[in-house]
């Protein structure tokens, strides 16, 4: 009975956690967003007023305010297009990477797994710095492009939207091919054979019955890319220029330089609700799909 | 009879230093039911996978109805291959892995009609609609041998067609297995680690070893007059005699009795194989022992198989097999253990093993 009772607290212990650190704190955003401005310390009034009787003291007007200035909402439009864009080159990365280290021998899986996995064991702050170095103006590629003769003069690689892209699809790579190898790694390849046999060739025998039956590979990675690159803050901050705005950066300077909580947490709120219903409701969809489809 | 149908000439194959296949050389007639008979690591499935096209031979090549097709892809290829997994599309129905390989050059009128006809064939009209997960291991068997049959192959492959099934099962699907490829006419070529399997479905069969093929013959005749010893006791069960000659005769020092053989030998020494059923046991009682192909001896162990009754007999430093037919309907027929009988055959039954 006791041990019963252990169990189902240990089971449900990550939900304590979720409560604790997800759904507290994204409650806490939203008392702040609904709060008026103060100037002061915190920014921002207490919802609930006791001088004169009890009064309720909330607004929504900095929803309004966010909604109503494209700047952020272009932001965020922006985030969301970085994100599908990485998503999308991880995916052509990743992919092959994946089945490939899948379908080789036991020892050359290993290796190539150790190496996908070796970036992380550096600061991931680190690494994008040394992107830094590699693409700024006398940085080594650019050294190696001038000295092979391929540019008369320095490119500017580095504070521009492509530098951000590249280092975003080079710092999430991993968390694609992880996912993506777990499924592929069950993957039979007598089905490849099977398909050859019946007479389709290599491409439409990838398309026929590789790319349907890594479906459940292919979402798990690109959600695991997707979602934390639409609120990525520290690549754009250091590999990005001005000619691109994203929501991470819009959202700290708000609160960290304009001092506007309510406003910061009205974005964060927002963006949180315009990312997570449609991913809920796309993974509902998606479990009835792979469950009739028994994939 | 065209026996150059499939012409298998001087293949080889290693995988690093492992020689899987040496110098393989095959002719396999059309509408032959041939089958590759080895235990693991016979390179029998690899022999079979060069037929497919999964792998490519070092040297040699297959030869199909007159065409070279040693170099070609396997969707190139006019034979299909069914997997010891049935390798069936978990993401499609019933209707869509039969379809799968004549999707591109049909109609879906065509399709439709082509796709009915061989759950006819098959009798799995009823599971069209089904996915794969849903199907029995027998009928997951019948879809994976439809999908290749729709295709019309000259020559299909079958890599342990039976090896999944129960062993109920197995022997009604050998029997169906038989009657449809004598009903279609077309080339089978399987491969199999169970001689019984073999046996009952081969009209012919290569018995490999180690990348090499033993003997190719029918069935019976690898039963009856195995030319080697490894043969002798893969198939079935063996008793196997080491003989040398003396002075006319050939003797046995484990048995310590007199051969006579129909027949003369080139070596002074070698192995004769008799097989348990065609040796006959009497009791003692009835019969005097002679010096020739004839002993005394007793029963060691014996189990009672229904249709037989097989008896461990201990002769001098030696244990004899017997499979001895239960021919008479009363209970106490058999002899008990510890009981001493006369076992004797003709001397045709004697088989000499040259290697």
């Amino acid at each position: 009975m006791k041990n019963k009772l252990f169990e189902k607290y240990f089971v449900f212990s990550p939900y304590f956690w979720l409560v604790l650190f997800f759904f507290i704190p994204l409650a806490i955003i939203f008392k702040i967003s609904i709060s008026v401005s103060e100037w002061g310390m915190p920014p921002y009034q207490d919802i609930f007023l006791f001088d004169n009787g009890f009064k309720i003291n909330t607004t929504f007007e900095n929803y309004v305010y966010i909604f109503s200035d494209y700047y952020y909402i272009g932001s965020f439009v922006n985030s969301l297009i970085l994100a599908l864009i990485s998503t999308f080159f991880c995916l052509l990365i990743g992919f092959p990477l994946a089945f490939y280290i899948a379908t080789s021998n036991i020892r050359l899986r290993n290796i190539l797994l150790v190496l996908v996995v070796i970036p992380f064991w550096s600061s991931f702050l680190l690494r994008v710095y040394a992107w830094k170095i590699i693409l700024q103006n006398n940085g080594i590629l650019n050294v190696i492009l001038l000295n092979l003769g391929i540019t008369s003069e320095p490119l500017q690689l580095l504070y521009n939207q492509y530098a951000v892209i590249m280092g975003i699809v080079y710092t999430y790579l991993p968390l694609m091919i992880l996912p993506l190898y777990g499924y592929l790694n069950k993957f039979d390849l007598n089905l490849i054979e099977a398909s050859k046999d019946l007479g389709l060739n290599r491409i439409k025998t990838f398309f026929k019955v590789i790319l349907p039956l890594s479906v459940p590979g292919i979402v798990a990675g690109s959600l695991l890319v997707f979602i934390p690159v639409v609120g990525e803050f520290i690549i754009p901050e250091m590999l990005g220029g001005s000619d691109r705005l994203y929501y991470g950066k819009i959202l700290w300077e708000e609160f960290f330089v304009n001092r506007n909580w309510p406003g910061a947490s009205a974005l964060a709120f927002s963006g949180i609700i315009i990312l997570v219903l449609p991913i809920v409701i796309f993974q509902i969809l998606y479990s009835r799909w792979s469950q009739k489809n028994e994939i | 009879m065209d026996n150059n149908f499939l012409v298998i000439e001087n293949i080889s194959k290693s995988f690093g230093d492992n020689k899987v296949l040496e110098n393989i050389n095959l002719n396999i007639s059309k509408s032959e039911f041939f089958g590759l008979l080895g235990s693991s690591g016979s390179g029998k499935t690899t022999l079979l996978r060069i037929l497919g096209g999964f792998e490519k031979p070092d040297t040699g090549r297959v030869i199909l109805d007159g065409t070279d097709i040693t170099n070609l892809e396997p969707f190139e290829r006019p034979l299909n291959y069914m997997f010891q997994s049935y390798a069936l599309f978990p993401h499609l129905n019933v209707f869509n892995n039969l379809a799968f390989g004549i999707k591109e050059n049909f109609t879906q009128k065509e399709i439709e009609i082509n796709v009915r006809n061989i759950a006819k064939l098959l009798s799995i009209e009823h599971l069209l609609n089904r996915r794969i997960k849903q199907l029995s291991g027998g009928e997951q068997q019948r879809v994976a041998l439809g999908r290749c049959l729709i295709k019309k192959p000259k020559l299909l492959l079958l890599d342990e067609p039976l090896a999944a099934l129960d062993k109920k099962l197995r022997s009604k699907t050998q029997l169906e297995l038989t009657t449809l490829q004598k009903k279609l006419k077309i080339t089978f070529v399987f491969v199999t680690h169970d001689q019984e399997e073999a046996m009952s479905l081969s009209d012919r069969m290569a018995i490999m070893k180690n990348g090499l093929i033993l003997e190719c013959s029918s069935p019976e005749e690898i039963y009856e007059n195995p030319k080697s010893l490894y043969t002798a006791n893969f198939i079935g069960i063996a008793n196997i005699i080491e003989i040398y000659k003396k002075d006319e005769n050939f003797y046995s020092d484990d048995l310590d009795i007199n051969f006579k053989l129909n027949k003369e030998l080139k070596n002074t020494k070698t192995n004769i194989l008799l097989r348990p059923e065609k040796i006959k046991i009497q009791s003692i009682n009835n019969l005097k022992t002679s010096s020739f192909n004839s002993f005394s001896g007793e029963i060691l162990e014996k189990s009672y198989l229904g249709s037989f009754t097989r008896y461990e007999i201990k002769i001098k430093n030696m244990i004899i097999s017997v499979l001895d037919q239960n021919f008479n309907s009363s209970s106490n027929y058999n002899f008990p253990k510890g009981e001493k009988v006369i076992c004797s055959w003709e001397s045709e039954s004697i088989k000499v093993l040259e290697d």
